[in-house]
């Protein structure tokens, strides 16, 4: 059985993609110090946390089947640490949290000297500030027609009794998440790694989760290319009209390379010069008073903060550009990036289909030249008479049927 | 256990007496969570039985299968450790069961909870129960009928699958050299219902008023449109070989079946469950296994509570009448040859009006439903425990 286990459970878009990158690529080094990172794809984790939390997901839930369990395995049969992570394991619920935690042979009877393993839960978080207009971005790179002031008035609705709204303070209310995951943990194993305000160096975010998993020291290759950049407020608006025009024709296996990867990812997170998305002006004092209660009450439960808890406090910008009336040049410029970088693939694609094509070509002619020896020319000419004669095409059915498949040609 | 953080919420009166009607419905108790809390007496209150108390949903489904019947242990547990499948609120919280917090889902009063949220719950337990009674496959016929007359059957689902199963059964599968196309349909309101309650059972989906849409924009459902049916099949195969088979009497004979077989009669609530338990039965088990599992093993268990069918409502209706037409329009142009009338696409005027037909599921029947189904399903299995212990003794 492991003897700890770091269980990262969220929140989204706070370098979550990056942290899993590297420790991916980087796991027989961290075997080679006795880590666990049980992973044989990037998304085993995230496919486990799918399958532990009956999360359909645009039809990945069936690679997802049974990947919890096998996980869970992985991490008791492993002596050491071990390393959990995946983001939308904050909106677990009770129930579920109740079942990972003793698929991992935690025991809330005993401590981990009594036989049950150290569970730790890690926790990233950033300010509200950031999250509520990349939340909403996530929405529209899976697909969501929603505007960002629908967005903004579900997720303000106290009732919370829609997909969005439920889900937003489901992942990002960190007070609720440390009550489901951490409730009877002790504090010292309760651990909030704080995203730094931007501008900072680029390293620091890297270091709070090196201290935090232990893994100081460790020669660990942190170049990766794998992230989830962020879009300005026009990119985002010309998304959400792709969605509007294409949802309906275009299956989420296709949706996801062409314009989740291909367009946001790739191509519309690089242009660094427009607008940013942010929180409207009416709802910083909103924002505001929730940020400041939960530092509070993080301060007040004692746990382990990586970081500055007061990090967790956002500084609205005081520029506002609001992406459900984008400036048009932008978008169109944005678009015409866009354009390019689809007919680029197009052209890709084209250039493969030709080799295919040849290929194929080849296959076709190979094919020929065995059909072209004189067996199967008799053959074919044989049956060809016998069709043309009632006798003929009887004495062909009984032969076909002796041979069981009437289907079939001679 | 370990000792309650500074600061974080205690156990309190609120969360004792919580615990007290968890045990309470363990027990088999029906009353209500408002009731309870009302009593104020130290026998309402009860000691903690596990990590965290359970959800809302969860208890109440518990209520409602108390109700309901007499719910085996094992049942009674899995409702109490289940947590409701996908998007959605978590676990939610007993109003007065904890001392108020700044976050979170609002604490409810469960007797008022959307029976929709029940629903959640009940469909992956039902779920569970589909993968555990999963029928076996049907195995291969024995012999193939090496003289009969190859066929192929399209168009509506709902009415060729039933008809392709008993032909495989009599040793006759589909396909085959020179195979008689019969792109087999009904009236257009039928045939969308039939549309919708396939897709249901194959791989569950948006909700019927959702799927429906507004008619001015709604398609008709490739399952129902028998025109491209056809001309697809045309290019491949040629116009001789097709037919439009609209008559259940002449598409017997033509296809040499005795009789053809009707499609299981599920109530309109019976497809709504199915289309629930699809979603969560999505991830225990395979696409294909999933719609094999549907209709072998959960549409038998609906099929035997009967209820009103589903029926395409009156803002439909025209909508529904100007697509047979067209339909009628093109297969006629086109010269196909039929098997009963053109005429029979168009809907009857009266078919949204029955008495034994409603225009939409009712989620409360439906979660009625979930309950009657999981009652039922721990019954015959307390009945198979009983046998099977007699029988040893």
């Amino acid at each position: 059985m492991a003897e700890r286990v770091y269980l990262h459970v969220g929140t989204p878009k706070t370098g979550t993609s990056y942290f899993q990158d590297v420790l991916f690529r980087n796991r027989r080094t961290l075997a080679g110090h006795g880590v666990l990172y049980p992973a044989d794809r990037f998304d085993a984790h995230f496919l486990a946390a799918l399958d532990l939390m009956k999360l359909p997901w645009g039809g990945l839930e069936a690679e997802a089947i049974g990947a919890w369990d096998a996980l869970a395995e992985r991490v008791r049969r492993h002596r050491g640490t071990a390393i959990i992570s995946h983001e939308i394991l904050a909106a677990a619920s009770r129930s579920q949290v109740g079942r990972a935690l003793e698929s991992l042979g935690h025991r809330t009877d005993t401590g981990a000297g009594a036989g049950g393993v150290e569970v730790h839960v890690v926790l990233s978080v950033r300010d509200l500030v950031r999250q509520i207009p990349a939340e909403w971005q996530e929405n529209v790179k899976h697909r969501s027609p929603i505007t960002y002031a629908r967005f903004l008035e579900e997720i303000g609705d106290p009732a919370r009794d829609t997909r969005i709204s439920s889900w937003f303070w489901n992942v990002q209310e960190i007070p609720a998440i440390l009550d489901r995951w951490a409730h009877d943990l002790p504090p010292e194993h309760v651990h909030l790694v704080t995203v730094p305000p931007p501008g900072g160096a680029p390293d620091v975010l890297w270091t709070r989760f090196s201290q935090t998993f232990g893994l100081d020291g460790y020669d660990l290759d942190l170049e990766t290319e794998r992230a989830n950049p962020s879009l300005g407020a026009p990119e985002t608006a010309l998304i959400r009209r792709v969605n509007l025009a294409a949802n309906k024709q275009l299956a989420p296996t296709d949706y996801r390379p062409l314009v989740r990867e291909l367009l946001a990812h790739q191509t519309l997170s690089q242009r660094r010069d427009s607008p940013r998305l942010g929180v409207p002006p009416h709802l910083h004092a909103w924002v505001g008073e929730i940020e400041r209660s939960w530092a509070a009450e993080i301060r007040a439960r004692g746990y382990d903060v990586v970081g500055d808890v007061n990090e967790l406090i956002g500084q609205p910008s005081t520029e506002w550009s609001d992406p459900d009336r984008p400036i048009e040049r932008q978008v169109a410029s944005a678009a015409v990036d866009a354009v390019r970088a689809l007919a680029l693939e197009a052209a890709r694609l084209r250039a493969e289909e030709a080799r295919l094509r040849d290929e194929l070509h080849e296959a076709h002619r190979a094919l020929e030249r065995s059909y072209l020896r004189p067996t199967y020319r008799w053959r074919e000419k044989f049956v060809r008479r016998l069709q043309t004669s009632s006798i003929g095409r009887g004495v062909l059915k009984a032969y076909r049927g002796a041979r069981g498949r009437n289907s079939l040609s001679a | 256990m370990t000792e309650a953080a500074p600061g974080r919420p205690t156990s309190g009166d609120g969360e004792r007496v919580a615990w007290g009607w968890v045990a309470h419905l363990r027990d088999g108790g029906t009353t209500p969570w408002e009731a309870w809390r009302a009593q104020l007496d130290v026998a309402s209150n009860g000691e903690r039985s596990g990590r965290y108390l359970p959800g809302a949903q969860q208890l109440e489904l518990l209520r409602r299968l108390n109700l309901a019947g007499t719910p085996d242990p094992a049942l009674v547990e899995r409702v109490v450790a289940a947590s409701a499948p996908g998007r959605g609120t978590s676990d939610l919280e007993l109003v007065g069961a904890a001392p108020p917090v700044r976050w979170g889902p609002r604490p409810v009063d469960p007797a008022t909870l959307p029976p929709a949220e029940l629903i959640r719950v009940a469909s992956l337990l039902l779920a569970e129960d589909v993968v555990a009674d999963a029928a076996p496959a049907p195995e291969p016929p024995r012999f193939r009928r090496v003289w009969a007359r190859p066929h192929r059957l399209v168009g509506d689902a709902w009415l060729a699958d039933p008809l392709r199963l008993e032909l495989i059964r009599r040793g006759r599968p589909p396909g085959g050299r020179s195979a008689m196309v019969y792109v087999l349909g009904a009236d257009v309101a039928t045939m969308t219902v039939h549309a919708f309650t396939a897709r249901a059972f194959d791989e569950g989906g948006q909700s019927w008023e959702e799927w429906l849409g507004d008619p001015s924009r709604r398609p008709l459902p490739p399952r129902a449109d028998l025109a491209a049916a056809a001309d697809w099949w045309r290019e491949r195969v040629g116009r001789s070989r097709i037919r439009i088979a609209l008559d259940a009497d002449q598409t017997a004979r033509a296809a040499r079946a005795r009789r053809l077989p009707r499609p299981p009669a599920v109530s309109a609530d019976g497809v709504d469950l199915a289309r629930r338990v699809a979603a969560p039965l999505g991830l225990l088990v395979l696409p294909a296994e999933r719609a094999r599992l549907l209709r072998s093993t959960l549409l038998p268990r609906l099929a035997a509570h009967p209820g009103p069918a589903l029926a395409l409502p009156d803002s439909h209706r025209e909508w529904a009448r100007e697509r047979a037409d067209r339909m009628r329009r093109h297969l006629r142009a086109q010269d196909y040859r039929v098997l009963g009338d053109l005429d029979q696409l168009l809907p009857s005027a009266a078919d949204g009006g029955s008495a034994a037909t409603v225009n939409a599921p009712d989620d409360q029947r439906v979660l009625d439903l979930a309950v009657r189904l999981l009652i039922e399903r721990d019954g015959s299995d307390q009945h198979a425990r009983g046998t099977g212990e007699r029988a040893d003794g």
